[in-house]
């Protein structure tokens, strides 16, 4: 996933393309505002992501418009036709649109469930924020890379660093550069990579887990020892050895380092709850009735640890973001501008930590890390919400 | 160990090397020889991945040293090199298994080896330099934050719902979510450059240089003021967790029946929230403490290095830049011991505050 590409005008033309979809099916079914609302939410995320937000968004926005009418005609728990008169042969057609108004009733019922949680709300909001201003900032604030020596230099000053002023709201840092520009450019490689480390954590500790689970024997107990083994080595430690042996020009194989020194803890967790979910009766009903195994994993199983799975990632990307921020922070990984862990360091190296002047420069960058980390907890609050059916089913 | 030294008396009389051999057996396969023999093998494991590990890292003590000369004192590069080769007691091109036995050979009589960079100086006589400043630190911050923790998120999960608990879950949720070292810049950048309420030139460091080293109040109160910032940096950055937790911990025990038994019989409230729920609650938290202790010794890299504490975690990274392989290597021996051990005293423990576990593994 790039985001080189991110927010363009050919973004804003696919998003309102995307939308025009929702917005047909929504007339067809007379309810105008979940269309309108599914429009301008395709608009956005295909402005933001291309075709890589817009059509994700088409399904999911269809799927919301369609279950504010669907009733099933065909549900034999709904209907109020007699068993014998119900069709079980459903259509293609019929089961799509089922499959969407049930996945439209979950979206619903999963943002209800965001609003909930006061705190949680909060974060997400937080997250949105951090969204919009590293997708959407670099439209309205080009980034402004050049050392300015001389010309914005103030009278009498000894150094570049400037407070904050009307032109420049953040100041200016040790070049003379606008800070401003730097937050909102600086954020997008270290959040993607946080996330990229967090998702990745969380694939190979669940798959892991999962086999080492179900498989046991030998493999059980290879995966368990170096479980155990990683869980024993100081991770931050390893990582500024490893840092001097890799080279981090490509951010992604920070990623990938990252999440294989962050498995073990989640996997443990993992395996334990699918070895106990595994004695639970519905799964060893769904295993009499040989339901194969892709189904007993991702209907009955999974579902019971979403919600944990979901908040460990949360708590992954936070750990990520942490480390690699302190690499930076360290001066152990190379550096690429703009990065608010590099403005950190700079800072620090420039004398900033010092200075009244500078106080900008490093308050900026630490603040925005501070704000983004707390959203992601804050958040947590509100998955274990929408994760949780009994409290979404509240409708 | 038992099995070798027994073989020399095995001639002999062979009756004796049958007990001997029984009781080598009874050891090995008991629950605290198991424990000690699998901490051994984890501690050789991650001393061998690092071994090798450290060795791969690009250039060497020689070659860092052989650069710093040719970069200040205008060196050819040939004449560098053997000066560089000269002042260490390290052969760079020695193949690495010849190292690695060698290494292994000394430490076996528990003989870390010497610094390479610090010429003369023996790696455990640096860690012993090192070690107790982190440990001080750390430790007194992981101590705080605990006590702090178990006392508040008791006092929440009585009250909860009230605004104590509201106020203190967001406040600690804020320390919770916040990385330390940002904690530690903004300690300096708001309370030191901003408003000025210590000198930040003077705060840093671990011990103010000038004062004579003894058991002298001025010593010590140097020794405790520099440890401040840092201490509180810890704290901060933990309380938030351990109050939460305990919160969590502390009303799922409330729920527990024999809470409310205990409240039928009419026992005082004080008893009941002590003997009761205090203890039973605080029970996951105690494993967890022993689990942090392990990584105290680590110490906290970034945090040391921002407030110039010269602790164990300063020492590292000053190891790993130059490179000075046989101390990095002693440090992480350290560590991962620490961690070993830290874990096993959380199993003990386990099984000494809760009756239920030694049941089960008895059964």
């Amino acid at each position: 996933m790039d985001l080189q590409s991110v927010a363009s005008l050919t973004g804003l033309i696919i998003g309102a393309l995307c939308g025009l979809v929702p917005l047909a099916v929504a007339i067809r079914k007379r309810t105008l505002r979940p269309g309108i609302l599914g429009f301008v939410a395709c608009l956005f995320s295909g402005f933001a992501c291309n075709v890589l937000g817009g059509l994700p968004m088409i399904v999911l926005a269809v799927a919301v418009v369609i279950s504010y009418t669907y009733t099933d005609k065909d549900d034999p728990f709904l209907s109020r036709a007699r068993l014998e008169d119900v069709d079980f042969e459903e259509t293609f057609g019929a089961m799509v649109t089922r499959r969407l108004a049930s996945l439209g009733r979950t979206t619903r019922g999963a943002s209800r469930a965001l609003v909930r949680n006061k705190a949680g709300f909060l974060g997400f909001l937080g997250l949105v924020f951090f969204f919009v201003l590293t997708v959407f900032g670099p439209m309205l604030i080009p980034y402004d890379g050049k050392p300015h020596y001389y010309d914005r230099r103030r009278e009498g000053a000894i150094s570049l660093f400037q407070g904050p002023s009307a032109e420049f709201p953040l100041g200016l840092d040790w070049q003379g550069r606008d800070i401003l520009s730097h937050i909102v450019h600086g954020g997008r490689s270290l959040i993607l990579t946080a996330v990229q480390a967090g998702v990745l954590t969380t694939i190979i500790a669940v798959i892991l887990g999962a086999l080492s689970a179900l498989l046991g024997g030998l493999l059980d107990r290879a995966l368990t020892m170096l479980a155990n083994f990683i869980l024993t080595i100081p991770q931050f430690p390893l990582l500024v050895v490893l840092a001097g042996l890799i080279s981090f020009q490509e951010r992604f194989y920070l990623a990938l380092l990252l999440a294989v020194l962050d498995w073990p803890s989640l996997m443990r967790a993992v395996r334990a709850q699918v070895l106990s979910l595994r004695e639970r009766d519905y799964v060893e009903a769904a295993v009499v009735l040989d339901l194969g195994l892709p189904h007993i994993m991702l209907r009955e199983v999974l579902p019971q640890m979403i919600s944990y799975i979901s908040i460990n990632t949360i708590f992954s990307i936070q750990g990520a973001m942490y480390a690699i921020v302190g690499l930076v922070f360290l001066g152990m990984v190379p550096f690429t501008e703009p990065d608010w862990g590099v403005m950190i360091f700079m800072g620090r190296s420039q004398g900033a930590l010092f200075s009244r002047d500078a106080a900008s420069m490093l308050l900026s960058p630490v603040i925005a890390v501070a704000l983004f980390q707390l959203s992601l907890v804050l958040f947590t609050r509100s998955l274990e919400e929408v994760f949780n059916p009994r409290l979404r089913a509240g409708l | 160990m038992e099995a070798t030294s027994a073989s020399p008396v095995a001639q002999a009389a062979p009756s004796r090397l049958v007990t001997w051999r029984r009781v080598a057996a009874r050891v090995l396969t008991g629950y605290t020889g198991q424990t000690v023999l699998q901490g051994i093998v984890t501690i050789w494991a991650v001393m061998t991945f690092t071994f090798i590990l450290i060795r791969q890292m690009p250039s060497n003590p020689v070659e860092i040293e052989t650069e710093r000369l040719v970069r200040e004192q205008q060196l050819s590069y040939d004449e560098a090199r053997s000066r560089a080769a000269a002042l260490f007691e390290f052969d760079p091109d020695q193949p690495i298994l010849e190292q690695y036995v060698a290494y292994l050979g000394k430490l076996i009589r528990l003989d870390l080896g010497k610094s390479i960079t610090s010429t003369g100086t023996q790696v455990l006589d640096q860690i012993l330099e090192y070690l107790p400043w982190t440990l001080f630190s750390v430790g007194l911050g992981l101590l705080i934050s605990f006590t702090i923790g178990i006392f508040v998120g008791m006092a929440m999960a009585y009250w909860r719902g009230g605004l104590f608990d509201n106020l203190v879950t967001a406040f600690s949720s804020i320390l919770f979510g916040i990385p330390n070292y940002i904690i530690a810049l903004l300690i300096i950048l708001i309370l030191g450059v901003q408003l000025n309420v210590f000198n930040v030139a003077s705060a840093l460091g671990r011990v103010d240089p000038t004062i004579k080293p003894g058991f002298t109040t001025e010593y010590l109160g140097s020794v405790l003021s520099h440890a401040l910032l840092p201490v509180v940096t810890y704290v901060s950055a933990t309380v938030g967790g351990w109050i939460l937790t305990m919160k969590s911990s502390t009303i799922s025990t409330l729920g527990e029946e024999y809470v409310t038994v205990a409240h039928a019989r009419g026992l005082p409230q004080r008893r009941v929230l002590t003997a009761y729920v205090g203890r039973n609650a605080m029970l996951p938290l105690v494993t967890r403490l022993a689990i942090s202790i392990g990584f105290v010794v680590g110490g906290s890299v970034i945090i040391e290095d921002i407030y110039r504490y010269r602790g164990l975690g300063k020492f590292l990274t000053t190891a790993i830049v130059a490179r000075d392989y046989t101390s990095m290597q002693g440090v992480f021996l350290v560590i991962a011991a620490s961690v070993v051990v830290a874990n096993t005293l959380a199993d003990v423990l386990y099984g000494v505050l809760d009756p239920r576990v030694r049941m089960g593994k008895e059964r």
